[in-house]
């Protein structure tokens, strides 16, 4: 019962649940602000993101008429914030929480990462715009172009850690942050560099940011798949993108720098590396560039990403 | 349109671009065929912001009509009262002050700088690259504060009327007038370095939306559009107007045709137009700046030109007895370039419409006034 109890708690208060969408919100927030100030602008307020979610809440869901599926239009959001839901309460954080084995490992929350993309295929379907099946076939070459790659890293990093521990693969998040709390972050460890080049390249595609923005691009697109939607429907797919980009960063940290005392203070670092994380990771990039075509993306993840990807593991597996 | 297919099979669908769509500044409506993720069909469809100007210009004097013109758009806003005034000049035979010209000059040319920066912003914008897009911006506006600051409006300078020009050049003025150039030209310097060498600019652009050069002939595209494709026509140059022919003027050309090349284009001129005003600040001839009198305009008729930033505007003004005009016709670049558009589209991406159209500057209420 009380096992019950800390899982739901897990799911829906902390770490995921509310304390990580309001922590996913004030991130977007930062990151808007962020790079406001980059490009010469003032920028909203930091909470901004929480006062559109709310406004969008008091709000009407319009259904559109040539939709082929009211429930498929209306459920497909409700899926991708459940899944963000768990997925959020599957990351580790170093020093304060590891994941209940009960839950789910490595490998559920690697499909877990695919369902907002799924999601928002679905959605973009389900809406009978053009613009949204158009952002369909985007976010679907987009997503085999950067899950090869995320496969490899992850796969590289469960390699590494199982080898050491004693048996072949470790896809336990709370392994692989003990392991590197034992010998050290995998972050600094040169065998894993390529793996967290690859990585790198997986956040904005995963987050849908510029470069890599494509199935939503606003001029070309109009948002593609979120064009349909308003008021609290459009909220929820505000709610999974604060949760994933919770989930995504938070990933990155437990397999590359899980490193940090325990208790209060371990939260504090944990909090401030995701921030550093999502302006470095996020913000600098997308205001440093523009944005690719997908035939251009694609093409790239083809390239470099899955070099380094396929790098790290032929790497791992030798060394 | 020979080169793309006509036919809607089970593979293409259609996508409506426009009339409102946040790419487009301005209204306008494209009936895109894609198969997959490439155009198959273009339909251009247009009339959202059709005003009745040319109608209202027959019920207003000569002399209000340099104030409605100046109306027809807002980044051509000069171009389009001093070709107006050039016609009924002519239709009256006057002789325009020497200092007046000079001062028609400087007056076009800070709105050519702000016209073409504006382009090159939104296609950054288009590209997703909104921090290039604000720089940019920030730029243009120092030729914002020159229009500001020396016209007293940031859009409609209200600089031309019939017989000369309506403002004047002091010490003060002048002085700031070339400080705020000189802030300008390591600027546009540093925007053209930045668009001639940027992965993400040069990735979306080059090779995209190629106009050749005898598709460009063959639609009869003006000013950067044209230039960008080989053809060396400014009216600045082949009909002097104004006091062009007594200025260093260049006009530049680029052979590709392709969307970078139309943005080069612009710079280029940008930067041009910054030596052309600095020319006429140095050569500024003293004496009035317009007629003393406001002549009336007899019967007649006149076609005058000038080049706008979009390219060349023509006006055809007929008179008769009444203080209004009879008929005022325009003909503005935009109505030449968009026809072009079906070439530059075909066989596209649906990714790179908005930056094609974009690529020609469009200008929908000058168009459709």
């Amino acid at each position: 019962m009380s096992n019950q109890v800390t899982l739901l708690s897990a799911v829906l208060l902390f770490p995921g649940g509310l304390f990580a969408l309001l922590f996913g919100l004030a991130l977007k927030g930062a990151d808007r602000r962020v790079a406001a100030r980059l490009q010469g602008r003032v920028g909203p307020p930091l909470m901004q993101p929480l006062f559109d979610l709310v406004k969008l809440g008091f709000k009407r869901t319009m259904v559109p008429s040539t939709t082929a599926s009211e429930t498929v239009f209306l459920g497909a959001p409700l899926v991708g914030v459940v899944s963000m839901l768990i997925a959020a309460a599957l990351v580790p954080i170093s020093g304060v929480y590891s994941p209940d084995p009960m839950l789910g490992n490595l490998l559920v929350l690697l499909y877990l990462l695919m369902v907002p993309g799924i999601v928002l295929m679905v959605a973009g379907s389900a809406s009978g715009s053009p613009y949204g099946a158009i952002g369909f076939s985007r976010e679907m070459a987009l997503m085999l172009a950067y899950e090869g790659p995320l496969v490899l890293v992850v796969a590289a990093v469960a390699l590494r850690t199982g080898w050491s521990e004693g048996h072949v693969i470790s896809f336990s998040l709370t392994e692989i942050v003990r392991h590197q709390q034992v010998h050290g972050a995998f972050l600094f460890d040169p065998v894993m560099w390529p793996a967290v080049a690859a990585f790198v390249f997986f956040y904005p595609a995963n987050l849908g940011i510029v470069p890599f923005d494509i199935p939503e691009a606003e001029t070309e697109v109009l948002e593609g798949p979120l064009l349909e939607y308003s008021g609290p429907a459009l909220g929820l797919f505000k709610i999974m993108s604060a949760l994933k980009a919770v989930v995504v960063l938070g990933l990155g940290i437990a397999l590359f720098m899980p490193l940090a005392p325990s208790g209060v203070l371990g939260l504090a670092v944990w909090l401030v590396e995701m921030l550093v994380l999502m302006l470095v990771g996020v913000t600098v990039v997308r205001v440093s560039v523009g944005r690719m075509r997908i035939d251009q993306a694609f093409a790239f993840f083809l390239k470099w990403p899955l070099l380094f990807a396929a790098a790290s593991l032929a790497v791992v597996v030798v060394v | 349109m020979t080169d793309v297919t006509h036919t809607t099979t089970a593979e293409t669908y259609t996508i409506p671009v426009g009339p409102l769509h946040v790419a487009l500044e301005e209204p306008m409506y494209f009936k895109i065929d894609v198969r997959g993720e490439t155009i198959a069909n273009v339909d251009i469809n247009a009339g959202h912001v059709h005003r009745g100007i040319e109608y209202l210009t027959t019920k207003r004097t000569i002399y209000q009509n340099v104030i409605l013109t100046e109306r027809i758009c807002s980044l051509c806003s000069n171009s389009h009262p001093e070709t107006f005034a050039m016609a009924a000049e002519q239709i009256a035979g006057l002789e325009v002050p020497e200092r007046a010209l000079y001062l028609r000059v400087i007056a076009g040319e800070i709105k050519r700088i702000a016209s073409n920066l504006f382009n090159i912003a939104i296609l950054a914008h288009l590209v997703g690259y909104e921090t290039l897009f604000m720089h940019v911006m920030e730029v243009r506006e120092v030729a914002q504060d020159i229009k500001e600051s020396v016209f007293g409006n940031r859009m409609d300078l209200g600089a031309v009327c019939i017989g000369g020009v309506r403002y004047d050049l002091d010490d003060e003025t002048t002085a700031y007038l070339s400080g705020a150039l000189d802030k300008l030209v390591p600027e546009i310097d540093e925007i053209i370095a930045t668009y001639r060498t940027n992965g993400s600019i040069l990735g979306r652009t080059r090779g995209i939306g190629i106009l050749k050069r005898e598709d460009a002939l063959a639609c009869g595209v003006v000013g950067p559009v044209a230039r960008a494709s080989g053809i060396d026509y400014d009216v600045r140059m082949v009909a002097p107007y104004a006091a062009y022919d007594r200025l260093p003027m260049v006009v530049h050309t680029l052979t590709d045709g392709d969307v970078w090349s139309r943005a080069m284009i612009r710079l280029a001129e940008a930067r041009t137009a910054i030596e052309l005003i600095r020319a006429c600040l140095r050569d500024l001839p003293g004496g009035p700046t317009h007629l003393h009198d406001r002549p009336d305009i007899p019967r007649g008729q006149a076609v005058a030109k000038c080049e706008a930033p979009r390219g060349e505007l023509i006006y055809y003004l007929k008179t008769n007895d009444n203080p209004e005009p009879e008929r005022v016709k325009w003909r503005v670049p935009t109505f030449m370039n968009w026809d072009a558009l079906r070439y530059m589209l075909a066989d596209q991406k649906i990714a790179d419409i908005a930056i094609i159209v974009n690529s020609i500057d469009p200008c929908v209420s000058c168009t459709e006034r």
